[in-house]
């Protein structure tokens, strides 16, 4: 199976942009994720990984993976290296978090509430998260060094705004994706102004 | 013909006949037949039963492997989903699936080892997402593993059901789950031997044997593992894959098959064998069932078709004895029978009934044998029975017996002029007469006829003359017939016991010649004399003798010149019979004419004279000699044929009857007067001449004489040779020729054998003279001499003289 991420620059487009006037040396991303069939595909992973940007990426607070009615909430995270997570469980039975995945290993064993301590993601890499009561349960944490991320909505697209002109590579999962495949990497040249519209393909993604 | 093959009829060809022996009683075929068709039929439904069973049992067995068959498919699932259990339940271990996360192999290993070991798996694996063996629990054989990686492909393909493989030519049951935590990390394999446990557990189950068969992509099939115990040979299961019936351990078994798995190494095949003996069984008793009733059968049958065989045979043999004593002459015991109704009880009464009649029957022939009818009398055959039984009775006692037999004389006139109806009333009378006379205990007869016979126990000569002068005197007294009277005589012969025979045929033969003499003698009573009875017995010989001379030519034709008066010619001759015995010489007429007569061989004597002069009648005829007198018998004259017989000869001989002159004697008419006239009236119709011979001997009346169509007399020698000397007779003779010149006759005169009596004869104007006699031959040469020295009339006595001697 081949995985291509298609970068399409629409110059004709681009003319007849009318946007707000942004920071200078800056210039908005407006991705758009689909499916092999074209179709948009909500719940991808996007960033855009650079020098500049690991070193411009901080940890986040106050991120939170829920889990209610059995189910984890959210199913995807994408957060940055070093961000504490906190897995508040909020149904009436106990839940066993795990993670095998070599980014981060943990388990928080039968819980009600909130665990006192968060879990640190601190190595970038996407982590699998499972119930050990619950073999239903999934979730994904998807651990970047870059502050130029977010999941594709549910029209599939995903706006990241004033991102400084230069090289990156643009990255894109899906948890869809077979196990144990790593995030699409294509390389994307961000302009000093302007929006710099993408789209992005995914294939191979389980339905 | 040996006896054997007499008894059988030809129809049967040989070798049916030696096997038909022996010859089976009725009642012994009827077992035999019976049984044969009671048999036949019952092993025509053993048969049939027999198939059907067979039928059945295959069809059973079918049906039953066919079970057999899901039931196996549902073994292998359910092992599959032991396996499959079992490998789940590993792959969600959370302390497997974290060895599996952080990459510790080891544990890993004891993990799948400890798992596979728990549910008696002989193969536990890890393979990673990209179906590679990660990980192969610990003891597992060496040879599983790289035939995992070939199986893991199909094996993804279908998670949770097994797939079964040839490894190593054993089979094994693979199951495959995946790992996830949560998502897949995974895959967790599982294997199972196809064991004999299996096929025990299939044989338990099924009741059907089964045995899995290998067949390698190299070398030949071969049975991996199966459920017969005692262990037997089940290479032919591998021999012959085909389905059907195939010999297992000696027994005939039922053979299907079913695929088990196909792969590169080979293929797997499940054979079910389901044993036909075992599905017959329950029949088995069906048909022992079957036979005993069939045993039963034939014992009930025989001993029914015996009890009627018998019930038919006893009775035939009863009937059999019954007629066996019937054919012995047995009719008094009756035929054994019983109240049956049916037909043998009819045949019984009908041969009953035939035994009465036929004894009554035999009675009246008994009767009719040994009774006659007209008198009540005794017949001839039981006076000779009672003579033998008083025979024997007189030797045992010394005594003697007569036997006086006698004849009416004259019964057949009392016929002829009263009738037949008198002539029986006349023998009843004659019956009841002889019965009044006799003694008490003597027994009368009669023997046929008008011949009766008395027997006289315990009687001499004497005593028997005495009774025999009682019947003369007791016949004198005239019979009243019909308002005629008729006069009774009788010739009466006495003969003796043991003086005159020594049986009975001797005896009545004895009184019967004693009887004759006294009827030729006309003396009433004769007593037997030897000296009468040699010449009967002399006779006896002289009739065989006599018949035997024609036969051989002995008898000889002489002819006796008849010469006419008038003018001396030969105009005729007389046939006269001479024998010429070969050892007695020229036997005299004397001799064999009178014994001809009597005994009635005169017929044939005349004939052959006639027959001899029809011969040489034109020789005769061109000698001058225009006519031969015969002389006929009263035996000739009552043969009602003898013109026919005559015209036969004359035919035969081209002869004329009138060539001849037929002689009869008066006695011989006067013997039946009306018979004899019939008789000559046809002769003469016929244009024969007739005459009277011998004339004035016997008693004729010239009217009656006158009645007859006689053409001549001729005067007997006796007078024609006295007349010369004797008066008397010359009176005689000439008034004799001149009454039958009056009447129109002709007259030839006998016995001239001188001049004197010829010149006599020719003044008495006789017509003709006779004299001497020669045979044919020499009679031609005279004839031929005489004619020529013809109208010598001189000469003529002289020259007859010369011939034979005299005729009469």
């Amino acid at each position: 199976m081949t995985r291509k991420l298609s970068l399409l620059c629409p110059v004709a487009l681009l003319c007849l942009l009318t946007g707000p006037a942004l920071p200078a040396h800056a210039a908005a991303v407006d991705v758009q994720v689909t499916d092999a069939a074209g179709k948009p595909l909500p719940g991808a992973a996007v960033f855009l990984e650079s020098k500049e940007a690991r070193a411009a990426s901080k940890p986040l607070a106050g991120v939170d993976v829920v889990q209610a009615n059995r189910q984890f909430q959210p199913v995807v995270s994408v957060v940055t290296v070093g961000t504490p997570v906190s897995f508040p469980n909020r149904d009436t039975v106990r839940h066993h978090v795990y993670s095998f995945s070599p980014v981060k290993k943990f388990e928080i064993k039968l819980y009600v509430g909130t665990p006192t301590a968060p879990v640190v993601f601190d190595a970038p890499g996407i982590a699998a998260l499972g119930c050990n009561i619950h073999d239903t349960m999934a979730a994904w944490v998807v651990v970047v060094d870059t502050p130029y991320n977010g999941l594709s909505g549910a029209d599939g697209k995903l706006g990241l705004p004033a991102v400084p002109a230069g090289s990156y590579r643009l990255r894109a999962w899906h948890p869809g994706l077979p196990p144990g495949a790593p995030a699409l990497d294509q390389a994307l040249q961000v302009p000093a102004s302007g929006n710099l519209p993408v789209v992005v393909k995914i294939t191979g993604v389980a339905p | 013909m040996p006896p054997a093959r007499a008894r059988l009829p030809p129809r049967w060809p040989a070798w049916l006949q030696a096997w038909r022996f022996p010859a089976l009683r009725l009642s012994a075929r009827i077992v035999l037949v019976s049984l044969a068709l009671l048999l036949l039929v019952q092993t025509a439904g053993y048969v049939v039963i027999g198939q059907s069973i067979q039928r059945n049992a295959h069809a059973q067995l079918g049906a039953h492997m066919a079970l057999a068959e899901r039931v196996w498919q549902r073994l292998l699932d359910q092992r599959a989903a032991k396996l499959h259990q079992g490998a789940a339940v590993l792959a969600a271990d959370y302390g497997m699936r974290e060895a599996v996360g952080t990459g510790d192999l080891e544990t890993v290993r004891s993990a799948l080892h400890n798992h596979g070991a728990r549910i008696g798996a002989s193969l536990a694996a890890l393979l990673g997402t990209d179906l590679a063996a990660k990980a192969v629990g610990e003891g597992a054989d060496p040879q599983l593993a790289p035939a995992l990686v070939r199986l893991a492909p199909q094996l993804s393909q279908r998670p949770g059901s097994g797939v079964v493989a040839l490894v190593a030519n054993r089979p094994y049951q693979f199951v495959m789950v995946p790992m996830r935590a949560p998502a897949l990390i995974g895959w967790v394999v599982m294997g199972f031997p196809l064991d004999q446990a299996l096929v025990d557990d299939m044989h338990a189950v099924s009741g059907v044997h089964v045995a899995l068969v290998a067949q390698p992509m190299r070398g030949a099939p071969l049975v991996l593992v199966h459920s017969f115990k005692p262990p037997v040979d089940t290479a032919p299961l591998a021999a012959h894959l085909a389905d059907g019936d195939l010999q297992l351990g000696g027994q005939p078994h039922m053979v299907a098959t079913a695929p088990v798995a196909t792969g590169s190494d080979g293929r797997i095949t499940l054979r079910l064998a389901g044993s036909v003996e075992a599905a017959v069984a329950p029949f088995r008793s069906l048909q022992w069932m079957l036979a005993i009733i069939t045993l039963l059968g034939v014992a009930l049958f025989g001993a029914g078709s015996l009890w009627t065989a018998r019930r038919v045979t006893r009775p035939l043999r009863r009937l059999v004895r019954a007629a066996d004593r019937l054919g012995r002459g047995d009719y008094d015991e009756p035929v054994a029978q019983d109240s049956r109704s049916d037909e043998i009880g009819d045949l019984a009464r009908a041969f009953d009934h035939m035994r009465i009649n036929v004894g009554t029957q035999r009675q009246q022939i008994r009767q009719l044998a040994y009774r006659d009818r007209l008198t009540g009398l005794p017949n001839r055959l039981q006076f000779r029975d009672e003579v033998q039984q008083a025979i024997a009775h007189a030797d045992a006692a010394g005594g003697h017996i007569a036997v006086v037999m006698l004849d009416l004389d004259r019964f057949k006139h009392v016929n002829d002029v009263l009738g037949y109806a008198s002539g029986d009333k006349l023998l009843e009378r004659v019956a009841e007469r002889l019965q009044e006379v006799v003694r008490d205990g003597d027994l009368v007869a009669r023997l046929g006829g008008d011949e009766f016979a008395l027997l006289m126990r315990d009687a001499d000569v004497d005593l028997a003359a005495v009774v025999a002068q009682r019947i003369t005197t007791a016949f004198e007294q005239p019979l009243l017939l019909d308002d005629h009277m008729v006069d009774l005589s009788a010739g009466l012969g006495i003969a003796v016991w043991p003086a005159h025979a020594t049986d009975a045929d001797a005896l009545l033969s004895r009184a019967e010649v004693a009887m004759y003499a006294a009827k030729r003698r006309t003396a009433g009573a004769q007593v037997y004399d030897p000296a009468v009875d040699t010449a009967s017995a002399l006779n006896l010989s002289l009739l065989s003798e006599l018949r035997r001379a024609v036969e051989l030519g002995e008898l000889r034709l002489y002819l006796q010149p008849k010469i006419a008066i008038r003018d001396g010619s030969v105009c005729g001759a007389e046939a006269l019979v001479r024998w010429q015995h070969p050892t007695r010489g020229l036997v005299p007429p004397m001799q064999f004419i009178p014994f001809a007569e009597q005994t009635g061989f005169i017929r044939q004597l005349t004939l052959w004279m006639f027959e001899q002069a029809a011969a040489e009648q034109v020789a005769l005829a061109l000698l001058g000699v225009r006519r031969v007198s015969v002389n006929l018998s009263t035996r000739d004259l009552l043969d009602m044929e003898l013109p026919e017989k005559l015209d036969a000869i004359l035919r035969r001989h081209r002869a004329l009857a009138e060539g001849f002159c037929l002689e009869i004697t008066e006695s011989a008419i006067m013997d039946d007067p009306q018979r004899a006239e019939a008789t000559l009236n046809r002769l003469a119709e016929r244009g024969y001449k007739l005459s009277i011979d011998d004339f004035g001997t016997g008693y004729s009346s010239l009217a009656y004489l006158k009645k007859l169509p006689v053409n001549e007399l001729k005067i007997d020698k006796s007078f024609v040779m006295a007349m010369e000397k004797d008066a008397g007779d010359a009176k005689i003779v000439r008034s004799t020729i001149d009454l039958a010149h009056n009447l129109g006759l002709t007259v030839v005169a006998e016995g001239v054998e001188n001049e004197a009596v010829l010149s006599l004869l020719h003044e008495l104007q006789c017509d003709e003279g006779q004299g001497y006699h020669m045979p044919v031959a020499e009679f031609c040469d005279w004839v031929a001499r005489w004619q020529a020295r013809a109208p010598a009339q001189p000469g003529l006595a002289v020259e007859l003289r010369v011939g034979a001697p005299l005729l009469h």
